[in-house]
């Protein structure tokens, strides 16, 4: 009886796992659209009296197996690249053409969190429960508490909600390491009533500055690049991007 | 100027052109320099700068084909002296795409090892370390062949092809024609690297590297090199007073360099960098206590024209010019970076003769515009080789203007 139970429960828990799985899937199509893909992002900073404090670009090849290629587009950051292949990153700094391994807590350093601008996918990284249904701004929303599966994410732990019907992200609470509360996020649509893409992610926040950072995504193509851009060697070559 | 607006609207044109780009940064400078009156030798005069560093990469119809310039065009005016041009090509080099398979031809800044404040391996550049201000180094001319796998990448390079029948005095230290080569490979959070170099004079130095990535807030780098033949400071024999500088660059025997440091960047943006190096091509113990001897007899001198004593003394500050003073060394550099800001102290420490470079330097980042305040001040005991430099300290004001 007992052995019954227990296949019944792990049967069970196999179900969730899938349920989640099948949620964070549909809503990373909303930020993705694509295994591999080319993105073009803007980031703006605002002050807490709403002014605006910074402004930056970026250029984002975020492609399969956690391995993402950021190019930093500023005038204040130009020829500056962040390579990430799963738990382990590199930073090219223009003047020396030097590629530099990096920890995870190096590549928060700076204006914006990389991963914030790199990470486009739940689905490859986190795992979780559906807590229950929730209200978000009277809409009829999925409360998913999800932990990460590795540890090269910025986020260890995410409170996501998703819209009921069509699972579209809506918001989430965002937490490092130390399982403190480090930026809630909310995510802006293309169609707010019948959203195909998300076209803005919006943080604030919680641990130091209480900044909102408008993270906007200017144009999203599906773009496989070369293996060799992959190489952290290869930072210091300029190849031609389309 | 009208030059410098010309190179401006071609790089702006240049920038719309698809998968090209296009950079610069306008920098104006003020650099602060207090004589040491324990000195030998004269400091250099305090100085301001005016320089525009503009950046391009523009790719040929023909794809696999491009070509990359990174122009310096800038002017010093020393106090008390001329202004003297800056102007210089930091890069000029084209390339080939064969996809896995990359070429360059030209002059170009190939930076090497995992060092910060000490790189025993960076064979090509060879870049000055620990400097005030972070600046584009000039690059070197060469050709570079490199294959980029999965997991490694190989580097060939023959470095300064043009000067294979200067003579040595004309090829000392990242003048030397040299082929170099480097394998790279990367394991999980560890990153591997072989060198090798085989100079016109130095001949065969091989060295090896790891940087690893101890944990989320730990990284430890390692490096070594061993050298069949080095260009080092060495003092021409002959008597205590002479009519010309006795300290020549020459081509000594076999020495060796390594490095070992460790990085730990915290949660709240700050971070410690430890790093012990010893360097081999610098002067030894026994060759400054000799410097010292010499010092002494030659302000003892008594009969000789006092100017010719004075000038004999301001040549014993010709060894100081070497990348490290004494063969041991400490660097400890800590770092806050809130918001804009970044905020870094850190010491150089020689545990030989406990002299010291104590350097404060504060940067504000925004859109465009970066300024840049750094202190140094160099110590410690009265016959401590910092102590007898000819500056005691240095400091510099920048402003940048990136577009």
């Amino acid at each position: 009886m007992k052995t019954w139970m227990l296949m019944l429960a792990l049967l069970a828990s196999a179900a969730h796992a899938d349920e989640v799985a099948q949620l964070l899937k549909a809503a990373d199509a909303y930020r993705t659209g694509a295994e591999n893909l080319q993105v073009e992002t803007q980031v703006s900073v605002l002050n807490r009296d709403g002014s605006p404090d910074k402004e930056r670009r970026y250029t984002v090849f975020a492609q399969a197996q956690h391995k993402s290629l950021v190019l930093m587009r500023s005038p204040a950051e130009a020829g500056q690249k962040v390579l990430m292949l799963g738990d382990d990153f590199w930073l090219l700094m223009p003047g020396s053409q030097r590629p530099l391994r990096i920890t995870p807590s190096q590549k928060l350093l700076g204006d914006a969190s990389t991963g914030d601008i790199a990470t486009m996918s739940w689905s490859e990284d986190y795992a979780g429960t559906v807590v229950g249904e929730d209200k978000c701004d009277a809409q009829p929303c999925l409360h998913l508490s999800l932990n990460a599966t590795r540890k090269g994410v910025s986020y260890q732990r995410i409170e996501l909600w998703l819209g009921k019907a069509r699972h579209e992200p809506i918001k989430a609470d965002l937490y490092v390491q130390s399982d403190k509360l480090a930026k809630q996020a909310r995510f802006v649509f293309d169609k707010p009533a019948a959203p195909t893409t998300v076209t803005e992610m919006v943080l604030l926040d919680q641990l130091s500055n209480h900044k909102e950072t408008r993270v906007r995504y200017v144009s999203r193509s599906p773009k496989a690049v070369p293996e060799a851009w992959l190489n952290p060697m290869f930072l210091a070559r300029n190849p031609a991007l389309d | 100027m009208r030059l410098l607006a010309l190179m401006l609207a071609s790089l702006s044109s240049g920038a719309a052109l698809a998968g090209d780009s296009a950079s610069g940064e306008l920098r104006v400078r003020w650099d602060a320099r207090e004589a040491n009156t324990a000195s030998l030798a004269p400091a250099t005069p305090s100085s301001a700068s005016l320089e525009a560093e503009l950046r391009g990469t523009w790719h040929a119809p023909v794809k696999a084909l491009s070509a990359s310039a990174n122009v310096l065009l800038g002017a010093e005016h020393p106090e008390g002296g001329a202004t003297r041009s800056l102007t210089r090509a930091n890069e000029l080099y084209g390339s080939a795409d064969f996809g896995s398979w990359q070429m360059s031809a030209g002059k170009k800044i190939v930076g090497w090892d995992v060092g910060c404040g000490f790189r025993p391996n960076d064979f090509v550049q060879q870049e000055e370390r620990r400097t005030l201000l972070t600046v584009t180094p000039e690059g070197r001319p060469l050709l570079q062949l490199e294959h980029f796998g999965a997991e490694d990448a190989a580097s060939l390079l023959w470095v300064n092809p043009q000067r294979t029948q200067d003579d040595d005095d004309a090829q000392r230290g990242a003048r030397e024609s040299a082929l170099a080569a480097r394998w790279y490979r990367r394991s999980g959070a560890l990153d591997g690297y072989l060198f090798g170099r085989w100079g016109q004079h130095t001949h065969a130095s091989l060295g090896a590297a790891v940087a690893w990535v101890a944990g989320d807030e730990l990284e430890l780098h390692a490096s070594a090199r061993v050298l069949q033949r080095h260009d080092g400071w060495a003092m021409r024999s002959g008597p205590l007073l002479t009519s010309a500088n006795p300290w020549q660059q020459a081509a000594l025997g076999g020495t060796g360099q390594w490095l070992l440091g460790a990085s730990w960047t915290g949660q709240r943006q700050q971070s410690l960098l430890v790093e012990f190096w010893h360097d081999g091509t610098t002067l030894s113990d026994d060759d400054w206590d000799g410097w010292h001897t010499r010092n002494a007899a030659l302000a003892a001198l008594v009969g000789p024209p006092p100017r010719a004593i004075a000038g004999n003394l301001a040549w014993q500050a010709t060894p100081f010019l070497s990348s490290s003073l004494r063969r041991d060394n400490l660097f400890v550099r800590a770092a806050w970076q809130p918001e804009h800001w970044l905020l870094s102290l850190d010491a150089l420490v020689t545990p030989a003769d406990r002299g010291h470079a104590i350097t404060a330097a504060v940067q504000w980042q925004g859109d465009r515009l970066k300024l840049n305040a750094a202190l140094r001040v160099y110590g410690g005991p009265a016959d401590a080789l910092m102590s007898r430099l000819p500056q005691r300290r240095v400091g510099v004001i920048a402003a940048t203007w990136a577009f």
